[in-house]
């Protein structure tokens, strides 16, 4: 997929905000659910590419 | 082996895509170009009926066998998609009961017809007819290709059981056609619309309403990243354009009635030729305002001929139309979505050419939602050939396979994965959850592992920025709009939501507005691009691995370095499946 382009500025940085390397992480995901994807066409050959050689998304492209 | 032993001993393989319905089956072929090219049989017809008819020994199919359906109606089968893979027991008869009766035979299902020039008729089962009418298929494939058709890619329902899938694996292979996957058809109805070069891979909520001949389904997919999620599914083994039929044929019967006195209903071979008929008017009201149907002999020797105009022809059928509006409600609501969730409706199957069906349709839903149907889109494709396209597609992209590579990759080992409950993005404009504007780069229901990237805008002057990543839900909010003038100060707030929606149009009611909006739910993390230049951009990538973990990557555009960081997975990342 292409970027996605998002025409509204980001916030400035709050005055005081600093972190190490300036990152960092607060919360975590809620749980997913397990579904099927549907067997078809050329993005999901990729994803099963990835799957079935345990490829990440960069080593896939390389 | 080396290759060229192979080469020697396996001839090479051509696949098609096919679409096999109750009422018509279509082949197509997508070539090098990635085109998908729906293949005219020898009488010139994309939509073949799924029909085979039998006149001392001679087969006749489609077209020709659909005509034998007034003279010779034991001998012709018809409507038999349904009937294969399942037992009598299962099996409802009901389309079938003007052309070959379906029979209990062993295990299976069979029709006692003359298909020989003996006298006496031979039990013919309907894998044996499957098999003859996918080799009509293949035939008329292979003529136009130049070459022999020896593979397919099949379409198939969302409800067809695996034993109604191996009874058409085999009932395929007989007829020399190794059905190398089947698809379902809503899903290849998106892809047909995905794989037009000037469509864009996006984020969206899907409705494909496959309304046929004989029945109807819908379903609720999910299309995120190009690929796709069926979320629900409605089915009516009864809606469909036969109905529509049935209410031209009792219109012009009552017709007849006043003017000579006799039912054409009443005497089988009349109502044969008044279906036949009445479903070639029903077409022609798709595209005129008006048709006529001339019947010659239709009751008692005595010709008929009538005119219907649209409008005439959309009164009488209001009450059908409905039903199919309220299917595809039915199934949104069986995704737990609402409509507004919806993007995109595509309708698909034959009775989707009728303009009204797709106003109806298009009426039920928000006006964000675009529905992609002949009458309400000139960028529409057929909806007669979608199915059919989607597989030929498929067929392209998995022909050079090996039967235990496709295996594998429709194993749920591949198939099955976690998919998000809720949407990850960022805020924009403020950094505080109640002002701040969320942005979704990655949608609900998208399955993971998944990456997105978004390049957002940066303040006025630049500076030092925040990356607030949140996970956040979407929520309905529904509000009354500013009180006109005259408005009745008493009207009670609690019972309206229901009404207004059936009266859409009527224009006294104060119809809700209703919106979609963002909850944020958890904030994920943080992240600082500092010193932004004035006017840059600032590149967000995203990664959530299969546990759930996420890893950010944030720089802005065009210059070093940037920020790097990850999220941890979740104590418990499934909820169980759903
Ligand atoms: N131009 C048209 N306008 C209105 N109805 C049409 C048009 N073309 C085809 N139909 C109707 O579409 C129906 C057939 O749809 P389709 O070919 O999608 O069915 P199918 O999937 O093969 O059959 P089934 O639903 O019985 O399994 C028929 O009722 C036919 O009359
Ligand atoms: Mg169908």
């Amino acid at each position: 997929m292409s970027a996605i382009q998002i025409n509204l500025p980001l916030p400035l940085l709050p005055a005081g905000w600093s972190s190490d390397k300036d990152f960092k992480a607060v919360g975590s995901l809620s749980p997913a659910t397990q579904r099927s994807l549907e067997p078809v066409g050329p993005h999901f050959l990729a994803h099963a590419r990835r799957k079935r050689h345990q490829r990440t998304f960069s080593e896939d492209e390389r | 082996m080396s290759a060229e032993e192979v080469a020697a001993s396996t001839p090479e393989r051509h696949a098609i895509g096919i679409s096999f319905g109750n009422s018509h089956s279509s082949i197509a072929n997508t070539g090098a170009d990635g085109k998908p090219e729906v293949i005219a049989n020898e009488e010139g017809d994309r939509q073949i009926p799924s029909i085979l008819s039998y006149v001392s020994g001679e087969e006749f199919h489609g077209t020709q066998a659909k005509a034998q359906l007034v003279r010779n109606p034991k001998n012709t089968v018809a409507y038999f998609r349904d009937f294969l893979g399942k037992d009598f027991k299962q099996v409802d008869p009901t389309s079938a009961h003007a052309s070959a009766h379906p029979q209990q035979h062993e295990s299976t299902v069979a029709f006692s017809i003359h298909d020989s020039e003996s006298e006496t008729p031979n039990t013919v089962t309907v894998s044996e007819i499957t098999t003859r009418h996918i080799r009509r298929l293949a035939s008329s494939a292979s003529e136009y290709l130049g070459y022999k058709v020896n593979a397919a890619v099949v379409t198939v329902p969302t409800d067809f059981s695996d034993k109604q899938r191996a009874a058409l694996t085999e009932a395929a292979k007989a007829a020399g056609v190794d059905v190398l996957q089947f698809i379902h058809e809503p899903v290849a109805a998106v892809l047909a619309y995905d794989a037009r070069p000037e469509a864009k891979v996006s984020d969206k909520i899907v409705v494909v309403a496959d309304l046929g001949g004989t029945r109807s389904d819908v379903a609720v997919i999910a299309s995120r990243g190009g690929l796709y999620t069926i979320l629900a599914t409605a089915h009516d083994p009864e809606l469909g354009g036969s109905k529509l039929d049935q209410v031209l044929i009792d219109h012009f019967a009552k017709e007849f009635v006043k003017k000579h006195k006799t039912d054409p209903r009443e005497n089988a071979r009349s109502l044969a030729k008044l279906k036949l008929e009445s479903e070639a008017t029903k077409k022609a009201l798709s595209l005129g305002t008006t048709a006529t149907l001339s019947v010659e002999s239709l009751a008692e020797g005595i010709d008929f001929s009538a005119t219907i105009n649209r409008t005439r022809y959309e009164l009488l059928s209001s009450k059908v139309f409905g039903e199919f509006r309220r299917l595809i409600e039915t199934a949104v609501s069986k995704a737990q979505l609402d409509l507004l969730d919806i993007d995109e409706v595509i309708l698909s199957g034959g009775s989707s050419h009728t303009p009204k069906i797709a106003s109806v349709v298009g009426a039920a839903f928000p006006e964000t939602t675009t529905v992609l149907a002949p009458s309400t889109s000139t960028s529409a494709i057929n909806p007669s050939e979608l199915a059919v396209r989607g597989a030929s597609i498929q067929a392209s992209l998995i022909e050079g396979f090996e039967h235990e590579d496709i295996e594998q990759s429709t194993h749920p080992v591949v198939t099955v994965a976690p998919h998000l409950n809720r949407a990850i993005g960022a805020l924009v404009i403020s950094a505080e959850e109640h002002h701040g504007i969320f942005r979704p780069l990655l949608e609900p229901e998208t399955a993971v592992p998944a990456r997105r990237t978004a390049q957002f805008a940066t303040p006025k002057e630049g500076g030092d920025v925040l990356i607030k990543i949140v996970e956040a839900a979407r929520e309905i909010h529904s509000r009354k709009p500013e009180p006109k003038p005259k408005a009745d100060e008493k009207k009670d707030d609690d019972d309206e939501e229901d009404d207004v929606s059936d009266f859409t149009d009527s224009e006294d009611e104060e119809e809700e507005i209703r919106e979609k909006k963002w909850k944020v739910h958890t904030v994920l993390a943080e992240a600082a691009i500092k010193a932004t230049k004035k006017g840059s951009k600032v590149e967000v990538v995203i990664n959530v691995g299969s546990d759930l973990g996420i890893q950010i990557t944030a720089r802005e555009v065009g210059a070093q370095g940037g920020v790097r960081g990850s999220v941890e997975k979740p104590a418990t990342a499934v909820n169980g499946s759903a």
